[in-house]
């Protein structure tokens, strides 16, 4: 099924080409989100929304760009908003708590194993993905697509809607800003 | 910063190098199929942070503030006008009774 003919019976509301969508695709959007989330529940479940999405605004997506640019795109924002409302709600956390409405537990997340990442490398991984979630959100999406899925510099530049420079500066500032930080957690 | 630590940070930032993608949990499809037939609720709903009590009171606290601040504006701005009115009234009064300067002139002539 080339993407022409799997567009087409999405919008059709074809079961048969949302399960070859899901089946192609999944691995890609969850591996981007669990490197933005670094939960893998957390990721399963931006996953599932991302798709859902994709079912019901099928119908929006003119094709001007490439199917997985636009998952790409639709999986790293669910993601940052997952982060987002997840701040809000360690913000809010203690007052939360005092009208009862805080059950999510106030400690802080333990240290993130990526499933993919070798055996010998997982303590120096763990520090960095530390270091990563601490980056403002467009350095986080453009290290964690180049670095995590592999993208291109053109290929970000497109999940992102920006130029390849702006990709390069941010990609630049990204990893000025993990050596500043992990400088200072190892001194 | 010695060599030894640079090597170490160096190895720290290459960590990610060479990852392998992680792989979506098992039935992930019968998962999203159960989710979209039983009803999709997202993660992220601007309606459940609204109604959160801490919300709430903040609104709450928020109409009773300005609530204060319309009731004491009133209160002074009446205030003003009472003192306006009585002065119009005794004006009133001294015209009534023609108790202006020229009739005190008048009187006195």
């Amino acid at each position: 099924m080339n993407e022409l003919e799997l567009i087409q019976g999405l919008r059709d509301g074809n079961e048969a080409a949302f399960k070859y969508l899901v089946d192609n695709y999944q691995d890609r959007v969850f591996n981007t989100a669990i490197g933005i989330v670094q939960n893998a529940e957390d990721a399963e479940d931006v996953a599932q929304e991302v798709f859902i999405q994709v079912y019901r605004s099928i119908h929006s997506f003119k094709g001007e760009s490439k199917l997985s640019t636009w998952l790409y795109r639709i999986a790293t924002t669910r993601s940052l908003d997952l982060l987002r409302s997840r701040k809000s709600k360690k913000r809010f956390g203690f007052i939360q708590r005092l009208f009862g409405d805080g059950n999510e537990p106030l400690h802080e997340l333990p240290d993130f194993n990526h499933p993919g990442v070798a055996m010998d490398r997982k303590e120096n991984a763990a520090k960095l993905f530390k270091a990563i979630a601490q980056l403002p959100e467009n350095q986080k999406m453009a290290f964690t697509l180049h670095k995590m899925e592999d993208l291109s510099y053109q290929e970000v530049s497109e999940v992102m809607q920006t130029s390849i420079a702006a990709v390069e500066s941010l990609m630049h500032r990204a990893k000025q800003n993990l050596r500043k930080m992990l400088e200072k957690e190892n001194t | 910063m010695n060599n030894e630590q640079n090597k170490k940070l160096e190895d720290i930032l290459g960590s990610l190098d060479g990852t392998k993608r992680a792989a979506t949990p098992d039935f992930f499809y019968t998962r999203l199929k159960a989710r979209m037939e039983n009803g999709y609720e997202p993660a992220v709903t601007t309606k459940s942070w609204v109604l959160r009590p801490v919300y709430a009171i903040t609104v709450f606290l928020l109409v009773l503030l300005i609530n204060a601040a319309v009731i004491f504006n009133g209160r002074s701005q009446s205030a003003d006008e009472a003192s306006i009115t009585e002065t119009e009234t005794l004006q009133s009064y001294a015209a009534e009774y023609r108790l202006n300067d020229s009739v005190t002139e008048e009187l006195y002539k």
